[in-house]
């Protein structure tokens, strides 16, 4: 199989703690990556080095072919081909829920407005926000301004899409309309997913591959159910049972 | 000797002349004022995450260094010496330093020139601090967003640190220009034809304090306000969030 992402031996380090402690990973092409860890284990780092957000302090890093550090002058390529949604939405406050989503085929594809805009129209109605397209996202809830986020990262049409705890910030009844977008993401298109989420449920359902982080490491992986069913390290047990706790 | 209102009839063309001077004045010097203010503040923030840099991205290290240094050193002087100081700079000063430099031997500047130039300069200062703070509130999620996109930097700065920090200085932004169009008075002391030095000279012919200064002090609070009230119309007129 097709390794569209790829982590050899990669560190990260903030000066002198170091975050990621040789790290060996990799994503096939159409696989849903879920990852858990305790706070502080490194889960965002991860995946904001794999668009380039962090730069790995050593080790290489391939996506879609390209290598870093070799060929840095490319991170923006990679951008392209990997998407990004964040816990906090992030949508642009002065820009409407369309202009959001319209603004990546625009400026980063260099579209043209009549297409981006037909390309932004259809997936703000597949997340089903039709009737918002003109709202600020100060006029939505948080579970509208994490789907908007979501069709924002997606109309760039990337390869990979990233979740960093796309649920933490939400009320708890409005988590699952945004895992119900995520999962339709992984079973109609077929996308190549890495989330970091606490949901186990999601993970359990959509999960190609569970991968649970402790300080730094990836301490272990498998068949999501699998792993949750027989842990074998004491600390995701402990893990586990805090999680179902919450 | 009452207050005699033909007095004030008497003085109001020599005194519109020079308000629209003042108003010419703060104009150009306010537009030339935000160029410098816009390239100044950002420069003071080259090579920052607040522009969208990251480590591995970064403009290289000396040229970054340089020019924040070189702006920082443009605000810190503007700031530091008084207005008039940097008229008399400006009018007097500058163009003795062009003669003993180079081998011209008739370098002058107009005083209305030098007045435009002054509060360029002096308001493009306060206004690098302005961009400069507004530019730093932008959050850094939305700028890290941009940059998932895949956005060029350029976009980044044009679309969205720009579009979101300026809706922050319109109000500080509003104050400069206030403070910039009333600093203009000052040019009295390099002999510009503007409101104040009008008043001053319709002053010393006819000794009639109480009507002009009231009438100057009105024609600047007519000014300030209309200056004030377009910027809340701008204000208004942008999308709240
Ligand atoms: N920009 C940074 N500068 C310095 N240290 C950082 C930075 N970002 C993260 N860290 C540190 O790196 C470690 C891993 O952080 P990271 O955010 O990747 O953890 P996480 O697993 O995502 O945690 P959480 O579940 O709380 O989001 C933490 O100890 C954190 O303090
Ligand atoms: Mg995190």
């Amino acid at each position: 199989m097709a390794h569209i992402i790829e982590m050899q031996d990669v560190c990260k380090s903030f000066g002198h703690t170091q975050v990621l402690h040789n790290i060996d990973f990799a994503i096939e092409e159409g696989e849903v990556v879920v990852i858990i860890g305790p706070s502080g284990s490194g889960k965002s780092t991860l995946i904001r080095c794999i668009n380039c957000l962090e730069m790995i302090s050593s080790g290489t890093l391939i996506v879609d072919s390209i290598r870093i550090p070799e060929e840095r002058k490319r991170i923006r390529e990679i951008r392209l081909e990997v998407g990004m949604v964040f816990q906090q939405f992030n949508l642009f406050p002065h820009l409407t829920a369309l202009e959001n989503v319209a603004f990546g085929p625009l400026k980063s594809r260099g579209m043209k407005k009549k297409e981006a805009v037909d390309i932004a129209a259809d997936l703000l109605a597949k997340v089903g926000l039709s009737t918002f397209q003109d709202k600020l996202p100060g006029q939505l809830s948080g579970g509208q301004q994490q789907r908007v986020a979501i069709a924002r990262a997606l109309a760039v049409n990337p390869k990979v899409m990233l979740f960093d705890e796309p649920t933490s910030a939400l009320d708890p009844e409005m988590i699952g309309e945004v895992l119900d977008v995520m999962k339709s993401i992984a079973h109609q298109s077929g996308m190549t997913m890495a989330v970091v989420t606490h949901e186990m449920g999601f993970a359990s359902q959509v999960g190609d591959r569970l991968i649970f982080m402790d300080d730094g490491r990836i301490v272990e992986e498998g068949k999501p159910s699998e792993v949750m069913k027989n842990p074998r390290s004491e600390r995701l047990r402990d893990f586990l049972g805090h999680v179902k706790h919450h | 000797m009452g207050f005699e209102f033909s007095v004030i009839t008497d003085s109001i063309p020599a005194l519109l002349a020079g308000a629209k001077l003042t108003w010419i004045i703060t104009l150009l010097g306010i537009f030339g004022g935000m160029i410098f203010g816009i390239l100044a503040g950002l420069g003071r923030l080259a090579g920052s995450e607040y522009l969208g840099e990251t480590p591995h991205n970064r403009l290289s290290k000396g040229v970054a260094t340089f020019i924040r240094y070189l702006s920082g050193g443009y605000v810190e002087t503007i700031r530091g010496t008084p207005i008039i100081v940097q008229a008399m700079f400006i009018y007097f000063a500058f163009p003795m330093l062009v003669k003993a430099l180079t081998d011209i031997e008739r370098f002058r500047i107009e005083a209305l020139t030098a007045a435009v130039i002054t509060i360029v300069i002096n308001a493009g200062a306060y206004i690098a601090e302005i961009v400069r703070g507004s530019v730093m509130s932008v959050n850094k999620g939305q700028i890290e967003a941009g940059l998932s996109l895949g956005i060029s930097r350029f976009q980044l700065i044009a679309h969205i640190i720009g579009p979101i920090a300026f809706r922050r200085m319109i109000p500080p932004l509003g104050n400069q220009f206030i403070i910039s169009l009333k600093d203009t008075s000052l040019f009295i002391v390099i002999g510009v034809g503007e409101l104040t030095r009008q008043g001053q000279e319709i002053m010393a012919s006819n000794f009639r304090a109480l009507e002009i200064w009231l009438t100057v002090a009105i024609m600047y609070l007519i000014m300030t306000t209309v200056l004030a009230m377009s910027l809340r119309t701008i204000e208004r007129k942008m999308k709240i969030f």
